[in-house]
């Protein structure tokens, strides 16, 4: 008679591996045999997880098909089974996954769709948080400022892709009904997937908002931040940015490396946001 | 937080027929307000931080009181309880003040791999000593009383020594746990194994049930044999509603559940099988008042 840990180990690579070796002797069969029994179970996992994928993954889907999707999706159930009690929870590495099979080599474009889909499925649950108050934001010292530090809302995440992976999102899209060819020599895009309210919206931003963001988003101050981007761009509108990203929600809250105990208005359209260095000098 | 709770009702579930609330119905419940006495909903789906399940859920309880069903907790593992799990589950109790909280008498998770689905238990003194001390703990760190189902199965240990139903009792007598004693899950098992549903209700513990489930099964032929196969995608069936009379005629009006989960249908027709529960409720209250 096994140990219940034992049965349950035994069990458990029966169902994820059909071509087990174990018996499990202490399973009952009548006319229905032990490993149709086993089957059922086998048959209810591996439908369950690969509908949480087909949840997560409906573009994926719809670009390699029902049939290819599931055979997929068999494949990476048995090398990552879930982890955790919650359904949502699975599927997290399916990009990787992708992005390792021979059988979509030339689809290379389908593992950052797959990390847009992940993107989109994660800021759907994630958490809700008021917007910025523009009232604290206005008290803080100007000759503070370059010293911001701003933090994303939850329910955000930054993607870049060298593939136009949103314009292959949107084309597959059920609700879409236009030509959905994609023209992959259109390029790369850089994206800000973001959940303001209740739905998830896509934003495709500029290369130097998504080095901003990103800074940002690494706990970097504003004037560290700023001279990422002016390295490469002089021109950049650090006020307009801020103003996109505050009034969007993209920007929740904010902090001060060292809280001055002088705080003055800060006036809107006034340009008192620090310069980038380069400039300064 | 508090302006919240007071607007709610009572967390208490009354012993009358609800229905499971699931995404496609949620702003047609909330905006039609059926008239049935609760809502249940898969606690699972809710443990993200915010989004739309929760701003539905939270609206929902303005309304209703709310049952938590856990189909992912994974009592019967020989891990260690998953912590993090539990987390979530105690945060959402804390938001949603529910009136019942229940998971399954079964195992769906071993050595750090989910199979996500309700696997069965043998029925021995070691796995009864082990589910017993599980629901001690997570009783003790929810720091309240849960519910305990009793699953379907398709498969049973040929070295199991206790029938279900003595499991179930005597999981009730080492927690005072109480039980959730699904009447199509009995009917599916008891058909799949050769047991009598009829024997299993009446062998129930009585006082120990707060809540019943009533579902749809599928029939598969298997070695020229049926097999039911507890889907929850179909109307209750015959057999099943003339369980729930025995069952209700025998424990009197309890808090019973109209379970569907995939294909759903109309929640018209959701309200009507509820209502359906409903009348065999009030039917033997007045036979016996």
């Amino acid at each position: 008679m096994p140990s219940l840990h034992e049965l349950q180990s035994a069990f458990a690579d029966t169902l994820l591996n059909p071509d087990t070796t174990h018996t499990l002797s202490y399973v009952a069969q009548d006319k229905i045999s032990r490993d149709q029994r086993l089957f059922i179970y086998r048959n209810h996992v591996f439908s369950s997880l690969t509908s949480a994928l087909q949840g997560a993954y409906p573009v994926i889907e719809r670009l390699v098909g029902a049939a290819f999707f599931r055979s997929v999706a068999r494949g990476y159930i048995r090398l990552h089974p879930s982890t955790s009690g919650d359904l949502e929870q699975y599927g997290d590495s399916f990009a990787e996954y992708l992005s390792g099979l021979k059988q979509v080599d030339e689809h290379t474009y389908l593992p950052d769709v797959a990390r847009l889909e992940w993107a989109y499925h994660r800021v759907y649950f994630a958490a809700d948080v008021p917007a910025l108050s523009l009232e604290m934001l206005a008290k803080v010292d100007p000759d503070q400022q370059h010293q911001l530090r701003f933090g994303l809302h939850p329910a955000s995440q930054l993607l870049r892709s060298s593939y136009p992976s949103l314009r292959i999102w949107q084309v597959n899209q059920k609700t879409y009904s236009g030509d959905q060819t994609v023209d992959l020599s259109i390029g790369g895009n850089h994206l800000l997937v973001l959940r303001p309210q209740l739905d998830p919206q896509i934003h495709d931003i500029t290369h130097d908002e998504f080095t901003f963001l990103e800074s940002l988003a690494c706990n970097k101050n504003i004037a560290d931040s700023l001279d990422l981007v002016a390295d490469v761009n002089p021109e950049f509108d650090l006020t307009s940015c801020l103003q996109k990203f505050i009034s969007n929600k993209t920007l929740v809250i904010f902090s001060l490396e060292n809280q001055g105990d002088q705080t003055r208005a800060y006036r809107k359209g006034d340009r008192t946001w620090p310069q980038s260095k380069r400039q300064k000098t | 937080m508090t302006t919240e709770s007071i607007e709610r009702p009572p967390a208490q579930i009354p012993a009358q027929a609800g229905i499971g609330l699931r995404a496609e119905h949620y702003k047609e419940v909330i905006g039609s307000q059926p008239p049935i006495g609760w809502l249940e909903v898969h606690s699972e789906n809710y443990f993200g931080q915010g989004g739309k399940p929760l701003h539905y859920l939270e609206q929902a309880r303005q309304l209703y009181p709310i049952s938590l069903h856990g189909v992912g907790l994974s009592i019967g593992s020989t891990d260690p309880l998953n912590k993090a799990h539990l987390d979530h589950l105690n945060r959402l109790i804390h938001r949603i003040e529910p009136g019942l909280v229940s998971e399954h008498l079964s195992w769906s998770s071993v050595d750090g791999k989910y199979f996500n689905d309700l696997l069965p238990l043998p029925y021995t003194e070691e796995a009864l000593k082990h589910f017993s001390t599980r629901v001690h703990q997570v009783q003790d760190i929810l720091q309240q009383q849960i519910l305990i189902e009793n699953p379907s199965s398709y498969l049973s240990y040929s070295h199991s020594t206790i029938a279900e139903w003595d499991f179930m009792n005597a999981i009730v007598e080492n927690t005072a746990c109480g039980i959730l004693l699904d009447v199509n899950n009995v009917y599916v098992s008891a058909v799949n194994h050769g047991f009598d549903a009829r024997h299993y209700l009446r062998a129930i513990t009585a006082d120990a049930v707060q809540e019943i489930h009533l579902a749809g099964f599928t029939i598969d032929i298997i070695g020229g044999q049926d097999i039911l196969i507890d889907t929850h995608n179909k109307p209750i069936c015959d057999e099943v509603w003339a369980l729930y009379q025995v069952a209700i005629e025998r424990l009197g009006a309890i808090p019973s559940l109209i379970e569907w989960d995939s294909d759903l249908p109309p929640l018209d027709f959701l309200v009507e099988e509820a209502s359906r529960a409903q009348t065999i409720m009030d039917e033997c209250h007045a036979l016996v008042a």
